[in-house]
């Protein structure tokens, strides 16, 4: 079978990017609105909203690295859809600016005054403190813009070149970008949201915010494939077994996901340490507990006993369902880690929280549809694409 | 007294040339019949109109049934017959349950699927008719091969014979049972 490696072309490619445009410039005039009137409370409505589309970004890029790391075949169709999240990493950098801004509403430790009367902020002085934070950001950030542009640039240059080196160069590049990606993404969490609350720590944080990103990549990715399948692309390449294995490892990241978060409240729970458990007090107070059982039953129970049927994982209706929801429930288990931080007393949803989530979101869309305007939808050249075609679960 | 007939058996050159003589006999009305070859073929199950195995609900069963145990057995023991308070918590914390209950679930559910899966395949079997066809040897290499059990509604030695003639098969020959 011949490939034809035509770009995305008709609305998606035309008037979504413009609609999401749209949406996210007009996002963003709210969320500004929303900044003038309760500038404490945006940063973590940003923040939330930002840390949400990141975690897809990080989701798309694990999926590329895994996939050379594991010299993959079945997977070649649908990898360019995750290296377009990836790469989507530049569009991120730049939306972190806003945070940077707000570091002393967010981040407690930022106040010298407070820092002053607190003997573990001071013990802790050495690494939050603005400077090192500020030149982490700049690391995290040319690392994933670095890596993205790396696996992407030269997954592109295969299509034309036919060069199978490259996918040499891609599998060795793996190697050294799984390490990176795991640091990365563990050290930025820790400081970006772990650090709202610089008392507590968990060595299980990093890895809880990588089993969702693995998961809300996973779905997004799924999710992209089944747009342009209903517009009409790629139906006869990425077909039902594809779908099939991408559920399998959806599912797979839900109940890696619960396991974590499972693990993290069960040893803090035990050891019953005031520093410890504060979190928890937080994090289940009023109708944040709500939120927390909301988050077992829809993160984990649904899906689990849902989507465990073969059927249900082979029928593309039901995973259309099943990513939306479980993109959902991802973004309910960010507001639910970062916004009892501001919301002490209970959930609490404001207008800002949608609007931060629809300016971030559109411009994330816009960029996303239109860089695959640019592009083959799929590595037409890659020496595994015959095999991926010819996949069966 | 003459010894039974097993079936019939016929050898195909090729992984492609199996499925396609599997197909023929399932759309031929065929159910009691087996193909064998050396590595797993994908779409053999559809090609010989195989239904789907029962195996995935023995487990889900087991698994439940295994959690539900997991739960009662340490509500009883922590909260009815060895009233012991651990680190100040209260008697059912359920929370400590949890890692004990995902233990017994997983045990149950791999021994349903181990056992379950010999049961279902009727293993392990001391004789099989299958190796009295003197080329079946080759089965776990190089052979591709089709039986058809004589107590098929559709078997008839000679009509049987023709369909795996005309489906490819060579060397066919009545097994004894």
């Amino acid at each position: 079978m011949k490939v034809s490696g035509t770009p995305l072309t008709g609305p998606l490619a035309e008037k979504l990017p413009k609609i999401a445009a749209i949406v996210g410039v007009l996002g963003m005039i709210a969320s500004f609105v929303y900044y003038t009137q309760d500038h404490h409370r945006f940063f973590y409505s940003y923040l939330t909203a930002f840390v949400f589309f990141l975690s897809i970004v990080l989701g798309g890029m694990f999926f590329v690295i895994i996939q050379h790391l594991t010299r993959a075949g079945w997977s070649v169709v649908v990898r360019r859809l995750s290296e377009h999240l990836m790469k989507n990493a530049g569009l991120m950098a730049i939306l972190f600016i806003p945070i940077l801004f707000g570091l002393h509403e967010l981040y407690h430790w930022t106040h010298a005054s407070e820092v002053l009367k607190d003997h573990l902020l001071q013990v802790k002085a050495p690494y939050l403190n603005i400077p090192f934070f500020v030149a982490r950001v700049v690391v995290f950030f040319a690392v994933w813009v670095w890596l993205g542009r790396k696996f992407f640039n030269m997954s592109v240059a295969q299509d034309s070149s036919a060069d199978h080196s490259l996918t040499l160069k891609m599998q060795k590049a793996s190697t050294y970008g799984i390490l990176l990606f795991g640091l990365s993404l563990t050290f930025s969490m820790v400081d970006w949201v772990m650090s709202i609350t610089p008392h507590w720590y968990s060595t299980m944080f990093g890895v809880y915010f990588f089993a969702g990103s693995a998961m809300a990549g996973l779905a997004t990715i799924s999710l992209l494939a089944l747009i342009l399948r209903r517009a009409g692309f790629l139906q006869d390449i990425i077909r039902v077994d594809h779908y099939h294995d991408l559920a399998k490892l959806l599912y797979g990241f839900i109940v890696f996901w619960t396991y974590i978060a499972f693990s993290q409240y069960f040893l803090i729970w035990y050891a019953n340490i005031p520093e410890d458990t504060a979190w928890y007090h937080m994090h289940f107070m009023g109708s944040w507990n709500t939120v927390a059982v909301f988050l077992i039953l829809g993160h984990f129970a649904l899906p689990f006993i849902g989507f465990m049927s073969k059927h249900m994982r082979r029928n593309l209706k039901v995973q259309a369902i099943v990513t939306v929801w479980m993109l959902f429930m991802h973004f309910v288990d960010v507001y639910w880690v970062i916004m009892p931080n501001i919301d002490t007393s209970g959930f609490h949803a404001s207008w800002g929280d949608i609007a931060c989530f629809l300016g971030i979101g559109g411009l994330f869309v816009a960029v996303l549809f239109a860089r695959m305007r640019t592009v083959s939808l799929v590595p037409t050249q890659d020496p595994r694409l015959p095999e991926s075609l010819a996949h069966h679960t | 007294m003459g010894k039974s007939i097993y079936g019939l058996m016929a050898e195909f050159d090729s992984p492609g040339s199996l499925m396609k003589a599997a197909e023929g006999l399932r759309d031929s009305g065929y159910k009691k019949f087996e193909t064998y070859s050396p590595f797993p073929i994908h779409g053999m199950d559809a090609a010989m109109g195989l239904k789907e195995s029962v195996l995935g609900w023995i487990v889900l069963v087991f698994g439940a049934t295994g959690l539900t145990c997991g739960f009662l057995l340490q509500t009883w023991v922590s909260v009815f017959a060895y009233e012991i308070t651990v680190s100040g918590k209260p008697l059912f914390s359920f929370q400590a349950f949890v890692p004990v209950c995902f233990e017994v679930m997983v045990l149950f559910s791999g021994i349903a699927a181990v056992f379950g899966m010999f049961a279902l395949n009727r293993l392990p079997q001391l004789y099989h008719s299958v190796f009295n066809y003197k080329r079946f040897a080759i089965a776990s290499s190089h052979g591709f091969f089709v039986s058809v059990e004589s107590d098929d509604a559709h078997y008839s030695e000679v009509d049987t014979t023709r369909l795996l003639e005309k489906l490819g098969g060579k060397h066919i020959e009545t097994v004894e049972a």
